[in-house]
């Protein structure tokens, strides 16, 4: 194996290290602003830049390899799963850094980001991520984005010091549950997947405070952590989930979690039989636009969803369906709700209510400034006055408006769409799939 | 009579033109500009040439920094850099609506003015179409290891483009050429970034690429077809994100 390794020309090798870092979600460049100084090559933009979109429309921010796709762990669902006959490759950390900089150079790419299958051990893993990230960021002189993995069982100190030298860390939960792990990933354990995650959390908030005394202190991942799970190979409900997601945020400081609808990649007696459908995107989809109301719009997991209800309704975005349930808090006046209540309004996103909320300062707003101002009507009208009027009579009633939702058309992104959803109509809020946020 | 000035297409040009008619006219209706070579002219108007004249932008660009603020300031240049035959016309009706509000900082928030909307909607356009150039721009490496580049942007985009390449890679010789206009942005190493403007450009220069770009091309096209998950794939979804028109001189969509 080491013998024909060596030879391997860095065509083929890129090749495969491409191919098996595909799954992971995150392509992000966003979360650190920093300028150029003047003597090192590249920056970093706090919203992240896309460069390139690939065959299946997701973006391309940053080089995503894996350093090495030999692996002794056995996970099921894992294309690099140790007992997979794959063909198995290793970079060298010049050959990364030559690549991240010669990519760089040409606009190809915002930066790195760098993950691993784990190689004879975990430590031994990590120290080749460090000595990379190390090599590129002190003998290139990289000053651009990189995103690397910490790995799960990997000492303390080798976090610690790879944390100075990267933008974003993250630790994969791979699986939502506890249970679900043990079942898929036999050699993984929950412990050892959050043990890491809490200390970046603590290093992170450490790293803050220093700042805020020393204005040079080194930062400790300035643009934060994430997180991904895989959705769909193991039994959880929605509810399971964005619960997860929740505490995540709440009780880890994540950046981002990421859900990764479950790609069929091998065959095996714990995973759900193939059913030809593809992957189930449109769950995927849900699941973000709920992620998207916990982060943005004040919502919590339990008003979304509940033991009795565990899963996204397909027909109605999360939003929509919350309001329906809750018609009690409408209608709203336009004029004088509060901040927080125009969010909850379907059709309103935190852009147009931002907007809102400027604008009523200067004049009495109606449904005209509102369209203007982007709002949604044909969603929105059901659950709003303007000085006390409603755009048209309608009643507040929960089959009407369902109905009348139902025959506007939810823009659903087209990758969902194309997916075979096409039959139904639905509604929806907010873009996703633009590019930069993911 | 309303008078309309005919302005040079350019910065200055377009600032000269609006000092001469706020001198004359600071109302609405009084006064307009058009631009040199791209006007339909209107009856009952007078029209009068506006030479381009340094100190009289000075002026203007000064005035709109103290009264407007540096936000609409780069909302209005950007507006300027459009290729829209009423930009003009559209800033100095913002410029004069402004003159009627309390905080004429706060102009941008006006955008039932139709004048601002049409700034807010140039500049808009502007600021995106760049954004995508950022994104999008390929560098080739060149003799004596320059970074080259061409683009073919609707809109006069490198002026906003250039500080973020310029703070990226202080260390490169760089250029990138702005096919539809002609025009050049320079950037030595170590050196402040300049605008180059020339009627006759000899391409010749940015075909000479080196041997290894050829290399670093193909590894890019191999990772940009290995990244893809084949159970994913969208083009319409891909084309949405990256259309057609961007995709112009990036190698990864060259066809083999």
């Amino acid at each position: 194996m080491k013998l024909i390794e060596e030879k391997m020309h860095i065509e083929e090798k890129l090749k495969i290290l491409t191919d098996a870092a595909k799954y992971d979600v995150a392509c992000t460049s966003s979360g650190v602003e920093r300028q150029g100084d003047g003597k090192s090559i590249g920056n970093c933009a706090k919203a992240g830049i896309c460069h390139s979109f690939s065959a299946d429309g997701r973006c391309i921010s940053l080089l995503k390899i894996l350093f090495t796709n030999e692996c002794i762990y056995d996970c099921k669902y894992c294309v690099n799963r140790s007992s997979n006959d794959v063909p198995r490759a290793s970079f060298t950390p010049q050959e990364i850094c030559e690549l991240t900089i010669e990519f760089y150079r040409r606009n190809y790419i915002e930066g790195l980001f760098l993950s691993s299958g784990v190689i004879k051990s975990p430590n031994y893993t990590m120290e080749l991520l460090y000595t990379t990230l190390y090599k590129l960021r002190h003998e290139f002189h990289f000053r651009g984005y990189i995103h690397v993995k910490a790995i799960p069982g990997a000492d303390k100190l080798l976090i610690y010091r790879t944390g100075f030298l990267a933008d974003r860390m993250s630790v994969n939960l791979e699986l939502p549950t506890a249970e679900g792990l043990k079942a898929l990933a036999p050699h993984k354990n929950r412990k050892n997947i959050l043990t890491p995650m809490r200390y970046v959390q603590t290093k992170m908030v450490e790293s803050k405070q220093e700042l805020a005394l020393y204005k040079n202190a080194p930062r400790f991942v300035p643009a934060g952590q994430s997180t991904q799970m895989i959705i769909g190979a193991t039994p959880e409900s929605d509810y399971q989930i964005l619960n997860v997601a929740e505490s995540l945020y709440k009780k880890f400081g994540l950046k981002r979690v990421f859900y990764s609808a479950f790609v069929h990649v091998n065959e095996d007696k714990a995973l759900p039989a193939k059913t030809g459908e593809g992957p189930p995107l449109l769950r995927e989809h849900r699941l973000y636009q709920a992620d998207w109301l916990l982060r943005y719009y004040g919502f919590e997991a339990a008003e979304l969803l509940s033991e009795k209800e565990p899963n996204f309704n397909i027909y109605l975005d999360p939003k929509c369906n919350w309001a329906l349930r809750n018609l009690e808090f409408f209608p709203l006046e336009i004029n004088k709700a509060d901040y927080y209540a125009l969010l909850r309004v379907p059709g309103i996103g935190y852009r147009s209510a931002g907007r809102i909320v400027k604008a009523r300062k200067n004049a009495v707003l109606g449904f005209e400034d509102l369209k203007k101002m982007g709002v949604v009507l044909k969603r929105a009208l059901y659950f709003i006055t303007c000085s006390g009027r409603m755009m048209y009579p309608v009643r507040l009633e929960e089959d009407y408006i369902t109905k009348n939702l139902m025959s506007t058309k939810e823009r659903l992104p087209r990758e969902v769409r194309e997916m075979g959803y096409r039959q139904i109509s639905l509604f929806d809020d907010v873009k996703f799939g633009g590019g930069n946020l993911w | 009579m309303k008078r309309v000035y005919v302005a040079e297409d350019t910065l200055e040009g377009i600032f000269s033109a609006i000092y001469d008619a706020w001198k004359t006219k600071r109302d609405a209706d009084g006064a307009g500009i058009a631009l040199k070579g791209q006007m339909e002219r209107e009856l009952f108007c007078e029209y009068t040439q506006t030479e381009p004249d340094r100190k009289k932008a000075a002026a203007v660009e000064r005035m709109i920094k103290k009264h407007l603020g540096m936000e609409t300031y780069k909302d209005i240049c950007y507006a300027l850099l459009s290729e829209d035959e009423k930009k003009a016309d559209a800033v100095l009706g913002t410029m004069q609506a402004a003159r009627k509000i309390l905080n004429s900082t706060k102009i941008m928030e006006h955008l039932a003015c139709p004048a601002v909307q049409k700034v807010f909607a140039l500049s808009r356009k502007v600021s995106n179409e760049a954004h995508c150039f950022i994104e999008f721009v390929r560098f080739k490496e060149i003799t004596n290891g320059i970074l080259a580049a061409r683009i073919t942007p609707k809109n006069r985009i490198l002026t906003c483009i250039a500080g973020h390449f310029a703070d990226r890679f202080p260390n490169e010789d760089f250029l990138i050429y702005d096919e539809t206009h002609r025009i050049f942005l320079v950037h030595r190493k170590g050196r402040p970034w300049f605008l180059l403007e020339s009627e006759e450009t000899d391409f010749e220069m940015l075909k000479d690429e080196l041997e290894t770009e050829e290399k670093f091309a193909n590894l890019w096209k191999i990772f940009h077809t290995s990244i893809s998950i084949k159970e994913r794939e969208n083009p319409k979804l891909q084309m949405s994100h990256f259309p057609l028109r961007y995709r112009a001189n990036v190698l990864e969509f060259d066809e083999k």
